[in-house]
């Protein structure tokens, strides 16, 4: 007897929330700092955190999270 | 070591770093009160936000989140400078992701917005929502883009 089409509606969601949920699981995981710099004309360029440049990034950006703190709540 | 050359390099073009904004001429300097506008709307629409800062196109804050607003202004000019440094061209944006949170900086029609998200924030809608921040502060007729729909809740 064939499934109702509702539950195979059903399971299809489940099945594209479970994707989504490991990509973002995976993301969480893999995900590394970095810094990136956007030029005019679309042109970027990553700084890699070791380099002189990325660590000087690194630094101004600690201090800006610093001065924003920790989120409201509500 | 890394400090000093940060504030070094802080006060060596703190007012450099905001006059070669791509498009520096705004017409007139937006008020402090709209500043405030934007703000809250780009607020309202980052769900991620911490905090968040406008600097005019001296580098002054124009409005900022938190209890010390003064120093959103000199911190956005050192990431400023040092980004300015990296290739030795003004950058247009800035997203530096860390354990701790994410930086976002932009450079808009004069103006520059600067917020901090939590982690994993989406940055293109992030960096689009700030940028339209900036159009539309920088616009003569400056109202709130889109009335106040909230990202929040959505996706």
């Amino acid at each position: 007897m064939p499934p109702k089409p509702h539950r195979v509606l059903l399971e299809r969601v489940s099945v594209y929330a479970d994707e989504a949920a490991a990509f973002m699981r995976r993301r969480r995981v893999a995900r590394r700092p970095f810094a990136r710099l956007y030029y005019p004309h679309g042109r970027s360029a990553d700084h890699a955190q070791d380099s002189r440049s990325g660590a000087e990034l690194f630094v101004a950006a600690g201090r800006l999270i610093e001065v924003a703190g920790k989120k409201q709540k509500g | 070591m890394t400090t000093v050359t940060i504030q070094e390099a802080r006060a060596r073009v703190t007012v450099g770093s905001f006059s070669q904004m791509p498009d520096a001429a705004a017409a007139a300097p937006p008020s402090g009160e709209a500043a405030e506008v934007a703000l809250e709307f780009l607020t309202e629409m980052s769900p991620d936000l911490r905090g968040a800062a406008i600097l005019g196109s001296g580098g002054e804050v124009l409005a900022g989140t938190g209890e010390e607003p003064e120093r959103w202004g000199e911190d956005a000019a050192a990431l400023f400078a040092v980004a300015d440094e990296a290739e030795g061209v003004p950058v247009e944006q800035v997203h530096i992701a860390t354990e701790q949170g994410e930086v976002f900086a932009v450079r808009n029609a004069g103006l520059a917005a600067v917020t901090v998200t939590d982690r994993f924030a989406l940055a293109s809608l992030m960096l689009f929502d700030m940028r339209s921040t900036l159009r539309q502060l920088a616009s003569p007729n400056f109202g709130p883009p889109g009335g106040t729909k909230s990202r929040k809740g959505e996706g």
